[in-house]
């Protein structure tokens, strides 16, 4: 493939990827606004746990997250995600449970971590790509 | 095999990240949708069975081999031994006091429902078998 191309290619998918995560956010706002009720906020504290391992180890030379070796920081930093993962759908099921939120909110809330979920998968998956097209 | 424990060594964390999260998730549920207050007692199940995964991770698993050599001199095997056996006490004890805070709750009508004993119980078994996914997959080296 051109070189063009491929640059073209890739830029296509980072803005792809730009548009689900904005989506994911739209989502989760609609979530609150359209039922006038602030409580599912919550679960954007969540949220700002769950890229946690990205953000530390994206550029890093050390190990990345899907190899072996455990420094205990990366063990513990994927511990986080997911305890974070768990807690992005737990907020809005106990919410929902005590009747503070309608199952309309609670089915955006879960459709905006499934959005999340495909965008970041995604990431890891674009980011061990280019590592492995990169040594070429 | 070996590729399975070479995947268990990657998503290991995760998931015992995530059964930790369940665990204690279940028991903010039974809080937030119990009719009545829930006293500090029943909370001291889940937050022993806390410690007690904290304390049997904070083990070094090189310590207990039998050639380990120690600064404390030869025969420091039993501290690392003491640790894990008062961390299983512990843990023993808050599983047996929140079943019986389950029994308590289904007994009496007065306080807290029995989905706040299921969940007291539900959240001492996950956080230590969560404690216990974490201890195998770091010692994956």
């Amino acid at each position: 493939m051109a070189r063009s191309m491929r640059t073209c290619l890739h830029s296509g998918r980072l803005a792809l990827l730009a548009i689900l995560v904005s989506g994911g956010i739209v989502l989760q706002i609609l979530a609150c606004a359209l039922y006038n009720n602030w409580w599912p906020m919550l679960t954007v504290l969540m949220y700002l746990m769950l890229p946690m391992p990205l953000i530390f180890f994206l550029g890093s030379s050390s190990p990345s997250m899907m190899s072996n070796e455990g420094d205990g920081w990366v063990n513990f930093t994927k511990f986080l995600t997911g305890a974070s993962v768990v807690g992005s759908i737990a907020i809005p099921s106990i919410l929902k449970h005590a009747g503070v939120i309608g199952w309309g909110a609670l089915s955006m809330e879960l459709s905006s971590f499934i959005v999340f979920g495909v965008a970041i998968l995604w990431l890891i998956q674009m980011n061990g790509e280019d590592e492995y097209s990169s040594a070429f | 095999m070996e590729n399975l424990a070479l995947l268990w060594g990657i998503v290991g964390p995760g998931v015992s990240g995530a059964v930790f999260g369940a665990g204690w998730w279940f028991w903010v549920d039974a809080v937030v949708c119990s009719a009545v207050q829930v006293s500090f007692l029943h909370y001291l199940p889940g937050i022993l069975a806390s410690l007690a995964a904290l304390m049997f991770n904070a083990v070094n698993k090189d310590e207990i081999g039998y050639d380990y050599y120690s600064p404390y001199g030869d025969d420091s095997e039993w501290r690392v031994k003491l640790w894990l056996f008062v961390a299983y006490v512990v843990s023993f004890v808050c599983l047996a006091g929140s079943v019986g805070l389950l029994v308590q709750d289904a007994l009496t009508d007065k306080g807290p429902s029995v989905w706040t004993g299921v969940a007291g119980v539900l959240q001492c078994v996950l956080v230590l078998i969560s404690g216990l996914i974490y201890w195998t997959c770091h010692s994956e080296d």
